[in-house]
């Protein structure tokens, strides 16, 4: 028998036993799946959490704020174009629609060997991973763990191209590589500890000129996980890269910053064949399984398109959402810079 | 073979009504047992149902108290009883379930029901106001975006929103087709009526659709009202009083041995009404998810509870998954004895011929070679001198493609009392089916009776009698109330049928003008533990006068059995004979299509021929890699060729009085439009329009129809219709002449008679009820074969021409289609916007054959990874490019009807149109399907 309790105030929600719900887009299918059991604490009736607002020229995401919000939002659109770019390109219009910040960041892995009765492996307490000696067509290149699920959050690969603040409440505040560790212990997802409940994340301020763009490659045109995604944000002036943020999702049990890209980039001429050699060490360091080296040539080809679409000034992925979708939720509210 | 052993032992018999077992000597044997006493459980395993909830629906306010674990697609359907809104996955991938919260789509099977509170709530019921339409589901209606309508509430009301979002911000602005499939990127349709689902959506949003003026117009569909507006009531909608729910329990091995199936911690379990062996005496599991036994239980948490009790004492045993290890030197066989390898699961669509076993390996299946050794010469002359003419030898390799219609298989059986059943079946044939039934059960054959009103897609995996059906009718028996059995996302992708993987070895051999010497073709099926996948067959329908050694081997392994697919054998067979060919056309430095011209006598394809050399876009193709940047466009061509089948007892029953015409037969409608068909045919005689035909299928009481497989359905009940209608419009014509005293001649809607007109209305106004049975007459000049089994293949296959544009991204490895041309012969076209649908869809299916889907297995265990529409990737509407058929209708004189269906056809040629179209752009040639970017990349870098 499971129960589920529907807290008023962010203080009751806190640090009770079982597991928080958002929007419920990941969590009722692992719901169904057993893979989450015990009671659940819904956070429908916990105001204050879904609203995007400007802090002393930094964007606020709230945790409850959706997806579809985050992608339409103006603000998000014309300052952080990586970021709506991203939220846009994630899952289907109906997921999105309920699909929250704080969920999507914290959403656990996709592997089809953890997403399926009777899993066993370690993520669902097991000893082993069975993607690692089975089929792992569609996992890490950067062999970082024992877990080679690729981390399933596009939202965090974006994220990671900025300075971000990830606040808890229940617990200290985060960046995102402390919420998600080194990758080494296999059996979390993230490393807040039970209870906490993340409130919001504090995205640093945009560069002046910043020119952005999200690449991810996939088979079908829409509405599938990316086999690799990649973050590019540059400010260029006079003709050169004053900084550049290179992060990448699908190729480790962790989004990626690729620091190499990023030094082969600042302070050079912003053209053809900076990005080129700056693409073409992308998969350095990488450690493909069996079956993943493919997705080193296709980092490097993602990563080249991002640049070059950042470059061209084109801040959204190969499929712009053109009419913006509302959210069911409360619209979000801004203050302008 | 020893049968389950429950707790109180195996009585045969019906002891104290607690055991029961059925079956003639010649039926497998059913051992069941009921719960004793069967208790309700206080609270259901998801605990109490405490959370009230307010919020309204449909524009009515609700207040409804739910358990924790309730979702809005569960408060939807069952609470509510709207079942407009569909389940076909149950994790986010589909959009079937798609309901509008406060005015956005969201897939209600991932919202938990807590979230309505306080919300407004609209289901495709509550669209429109009662008895009207939303401007989008006109649209639906009259643009033809359906086929089998499972899909349609769920894109209706995903559609809805972007119309109305659309029309705020553009006006009677169209959006174009790519905005439109973003919108519309969260809904799949397996029938893949995309086309018209974006030219619906894009018409309804400028405005084509509002409320006209006068009534209605009919759709170019006959039941499309039905389907647009939920009120279609599918399987899985059959809600019957005291209905159990029926779950079965798999084996979680590839390979292993059952000792003992204990299921009497599971029957004492509230709740828990019954329990169904489906081992039918067989002790050896032989893939993962292998049925072992059903539960019949109060709802499904109670029944997948009771099914985690059962007991399973197992000999765990090493595995074979794939052809590799079956096919490996020493590899223990998975049927060992000649007794086991008679239980072997059939594949095929006909009978088993019996063929030798080496280990793992049947076959050859060599039957339809012909000039056998001539072929094996010109392979092996051109060997030694390579240039006498072309030889082109190559390995192709195809995957495991599954069925995934969107309704998954589903059952509710009910007896009515001990010798008579009801069973509401998502199925492909009522009528076969309700014999299969009376047979199976030993049961009068009208006292079982079969219900298919509407079928959610069937695409062959829905032909015979299934074990969800077997589970159902025998739980419903033991528990002596309704049982539903409706497979879940994970089992339809495991159990519910696959097209076989395939590896072709195939030489073709031409002279050195171009004239076909010979194929030599051997072809192993990765059909799991299944046998009889023939393939190499169908080479006998193309370029029919070339010397052909043609041979099928089955190599069986611990791995989930095949169905007949769509075009069973066919789209791994094109793959690689029609590549072949382009292959041997670019050597020959020749024009595809008159290079097949040399090769090809069949007149029907001849016509598509000369059709494809007249379109600007094939002559004016570019040459080969022209592209050399990032991104390369190609042009491929393939042909096909498919036999066409009639059901020789088909007949459409007509009944006609005071209250109009009615038209019946037991046929059903999986997406193909039967209704449509009967109706045209029967007002075309009589000179109505096809809604004044009252059309009543999906019923095994009706009259024999036939079975919707092998594209038989129109061919078989086109002529039966017309004759039935003939023979009411004739004895029409005599009550007009006794009433007018002068012979009249039929016109549309009566009888011209030197009076004036009498219209059926008026002769059948003071007629006592008229009855007529039209049946299917045989063509002239025969069939191919004579019927078999109720089933007769023609003389006259019908040909497809397929002509297919792709982009490569040959820095990301991505295909993407752009434009693609279809030229048909299949006859005479009864409906054509349907017809056109119908074939989109094939070559949409084929799309997602070459370029996305993939069963995949793990290795090391046989489990299935692929469980979902997440991972089992079927096209989605932004994939398809855009879309021309092209009918060419003459040249079927002798085929009474003149129509050969086209289900089929339509599918077989795609693939190889890509892959000749992705070597065309890049020079790369692919040879294993599907072209997923890692295999892309791979031959594009050599
Ligand atoms: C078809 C499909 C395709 C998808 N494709 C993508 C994709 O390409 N990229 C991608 O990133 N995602 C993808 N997703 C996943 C989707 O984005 C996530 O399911 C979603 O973002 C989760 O958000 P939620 O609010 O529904 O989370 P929930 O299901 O409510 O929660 C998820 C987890 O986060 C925890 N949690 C939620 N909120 C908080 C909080 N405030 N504090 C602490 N813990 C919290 C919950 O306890 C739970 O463990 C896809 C999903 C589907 C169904
Ligand atoms: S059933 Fe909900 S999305 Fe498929
Ligand atoms: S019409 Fe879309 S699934 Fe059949």
């Amino acid at each position: 028998m499971t129960a589920l309790e529907l807290p008023t105030t962010l203080d009751a929600a806190l640090g009770r036993p079982g597991e928080l719900r958002a929007g419920g887009t990941d969590l009722t299918e692992r719901r169904r799946l057993d893979l989450s059991r015990g009671t659940v604490i819904d956070l429908r009736d916990v105001p204050g959490l879904d609203a995007i607002t400007w802090r002393e020229g930094q964007l606020h995401l709230g945790a409850l704020v959706t997806l579809a919000a985050v992608a339409a939002h103006p603000d998000v659109r014309a300052r952080y174009p990586a970021v709506a770019a991203t939220a846009a390109a994630v899952a289907t219009p109906q997921i999105r629609a309920r699909a929250t910040v704080g969920g999507n960041l914290l959403q656990h892995v996709r592997c089809w060997y953890y997403r399926r009765p009777g899993a066993d492996c370690l993520k669902s307490g097991g000893s082993g991973c069975p993607a690692r000696s089975g089929d792992h067509l569609f996992h890490a290149c950067f062999d970082l763990g024992p877990c080679v699920a690729p981390h399933p959050s596009s939202l965090a690969t974006a994220l990671l191209a900025y300075e971000v603040r990830v606040e808890v409440a229940g617990d200290r505040e985060h960046t995102l590589a402390s919420l998600y560790g080194d990758g080494s212990d296999a059996r979390r997802h993230h490393m807040l500890p039970p209870g906490a409940l993340l409130t919001g994340v504090l995205l640093g301020p945009p560069l002046a000129g910043e020119q952005a763009a999200y690449v991810r490659a996939t088979s079908r045109a829409r509405a599938e996980w990316p086999l690799v995604e990649v973050v590019v944000r540059l400010a260029v002036a006079a003709g050169r890269i004053d900084t550049a943020r290179v992060t990448v999702g699908g190729v480790a049990n962790l989004p990626l910053r690729l620091a190499a890209v990023e030094a082969l980039l600042v302070g050079k001429p912003a053209h053809e064949a900076t990005l080129a050699a700056a693409a073409a060490v992308a998969a350095e360091g990488a450690k493909p399984l069996t079956h993943t080296a493919y997705k080193l040539d296709l980092l490097r080809g993602a990563v080249l398109d991002a640049l070059e679409r950042a470059l061209a000034h084109t801040p959204t992925a190969a499929t712009p959402a053109k009419t913006p979708e509302p959210s069911p939720d409360k619209p979000a509210t801004a203050e302008p810079t | 073979m020893s049968p389950p052993i429950s707790r109180r032992g195996i009585l045969r018999g019906t002891l104290g009504g607690g055991t029961v077992l059925v079956g003639e000597s010649c039926a497998p044997k059913i051992v069941g047992e009921r719960a004793e006493a069967p208790s309700l459980p206080a609270v259901g395993d998801a605990g109490p149902a405490s959370h009230a909830l307010e919020f309204t629906v449909n524009g009515a306010a609700r207040s409804i108290t739910v358990d924790p674990e309730r979702t809005a697609l569960e408060l939807v359907r069952r609470d509510l009883g709207l079942t407009g809104c569909k389940e076909a996955c149950g994790h986010g991938a589909c959009g079937a379930c798609s309901v509008l919260l406060d005015d956005v789509p969201v897939a209600a099977c991932l919202l938990p029901a807590v979230a309505l509170h306080r919300r407004k709530l609209v289901t495709v019921e509550g669209l429109a106001p009662a008895g009207e339409l939303h401007p989008v589901q006109r649209a639906f209606m009259a643009e033809d975006a359906l086929q089998c309508g499972f899909c349609t509430p769920g894109f209706v009301v995903a559609a809805s929103a972007f119309y109305t979002r659309w029309r705020a911000e553009h006006g009677d602005a169209e959006p174009d087709r790519d905005t439109v499939a973003a919108a519309l990127a969260g809904n799949l349709c397996r029938c893949a009526a995309y086309d018209g689902i974006i030219r619906a959506v894009q018409k309804a949003s400028s405005g084509a659709y509002e409320k006209p003026p006068g009534p209605e117009p009919a759709p170019p569909r006959y039941d499309a009202r039905d389907k647009v507006t939920g009120a279609a009531k599918y399987t899985v909608d059959v809600q019957l009083p005291g209905q159990l729910e029926g779950k079965i329990l798999r084996s979680p091995h590839a390979h292993a041995r059952v000792r003992k199936v204990d299921w009497s911690k599971a029957l004492a379990l509230p709740g828990v009404f019954g329990a169904v062996d489906l081992l039918h005496g067989g002790t050896t599991l032989r893939f993962v998810g292998q049925e072992i036994a059903a539960i019949a239980a109060i709802d499904a948490r109670t029944a997948e509870a009771a099914l985690a009790a059962i007991e399973l004492d197992l000999e765990v045993l090493p595995p074979l998954v794939g052809m590799d290890a079956a096919r490996a030197p020493g590899a223990a066989p998975v049927y060992p004895t000649r007794n086991t390898r008679k239980s072997a699961p059939n594949a095929s669509e006909g009978p088993l011929l019996p063929l030798g076993w080496d280990g793992n390996v049947r076959g050859p299946f060599q039957l339809f070679s012909t000039a056998k050794l001539k072929a094996r010469r010109a392979v092996a002359r051109l060997r030694e001198a390579p240039a006498e003419g072309v030889l082109v030898e190559g390995t192709y390799k195809t995957q495991v493609q599954c069925h995934t219609a969107l309704e998954p298989h589903a059952c509710v059986a009910r007896w009515t009392d001990d010798d008579a059943v009801t069973v509401h079946l998502s199925t492909q044939g009522v009528h076969a089916v309700a014999e299969d039934i009376a047979e199976r059960w030993g049961l009068r054959r009208d006292r079982v009776r079969v219900l298919a009103p509407y079928v959610g897609g069937g695409f062959g995996a829905k032909v015979t009698l299934q074990l969800e059906c077997v589970a159902a009718v025998e739980l419903a028996r033991i528990t002596a109330r309704p049982v539903r059995v409706v497979l879940e996302r994970r089992e339809e992708l495991t159990t519910g049928g696959l097209r076989p993987a395939q590896e072709i070895e195939l030489a073709v051999a031409t002279d050195r003008d171009g004239y076909l010497q010979g194929v030599t073709a051997r072809a192993f099926a990765d059909a799991g533990c299944s046998v009889g996948s023939t393939s190499t067959v169908l080479m006998r329908l193309m370029y029919a006068k070339a010397p052909k050694d043609i041979a099928d081997w089955d190599v069986v392994n611990h791995a989930p059995p095949g169905k007949p697919f769509r075009g069973p054998g066919g789209p791994p067979v094109f793959w690689a004979l029609e590549q072949a060919v382009d292959i041997a056309a670019e050597r020959l430095e020749l024009d595809p299509i008159l290079l097949r011209k040399r090769f090809d006598p069949n007149p029907a394809r001849n016509h598509l021929y000369d059709w494809a050399l007249s379109l600007k876009t094939w002559r004016e193709r570019q040459p080969a890699q022209s592209d050399r940047g990032r991104f390369r466009r190609g042009m491929g061509l393939a042909v096909g060729g498919w036999f066409y089948f009639v059901q020789p007892s088909a007949r459409v029953q007509i009944d006609a009085g005071p209250d109009g015409i009615v038209a019946s037969t037991a046929c059903q409608d999986i997406g193909n439009g039967t209704r449509t068909v009967i109706a045209a045919t029967v007002a075309a005689v009589l000179g109505l329009a096809p809604a004044d035909i009252k059309v009543e299928i999906g019923d095994s009481s009706l009259v024999p129809g036939p079975t919707s497989g092998g594209s038989r359905t129109t061919a078989s009940l086109v002529p039966a219709a017309t004759m039935a209608a003939e023979q009411l419009r004739d004895e029409l014509l005599e009550r007009a002449e006794q009433l007018v005293g002068a012979r009249g001649v039929a016109v549309p809607g009566g009888v011209r008679h030197p009076r004036g007109v009498v219209t059926w209305q008026q002769l059948l106004a003071g007629s006592p009820p008229l009855r007529f049975v039209g049946t299917r007459k045989r063509d002239k000049g025969g069939y191919f074969l004579p019927p078999m089994a109720d089933i007769a293949p023609g003389r006259y296959v019908a040909g497809s021409l397929q002509i297919i544009e792709v982009e490569v991204d040959t820095r990301l490895g991505k295909i993407r289609v752009l434009r693609s041309h279809t030229g048909i012969a299949a006859g005479h076209i009864v409906a054509p916007a349907l017809a056109r649908s119908q074939a989109l869809g094939g070559v949409i299916q084929g799309i997602g054959y070459a370029l996305y889907e993939e069963r995949r297995l793990d290795p090391n265990t046989g489990a299935l990874l692929t469980g979902g529409l997440e991972d089992y990737r079927i096209p989605g509407i932004g994939d398809i490019g855009e879309l021309d058929v092209h009918f060419v209708e003459d040249g079927y004189e002798r085929v009474n009807g003149r129509s050969v269906g086209l289900a089929e056809l339509v599918t077989l040629a795609p693939a190889a149109a890509i892959g000749n179209a992705v070597a065309h752009a890049t020079g790369f040639r692919p040879r294993e399907l599907p072209l997923r970017p890692d295999r892309v990349l791979q031959g594009l870098r050599g």
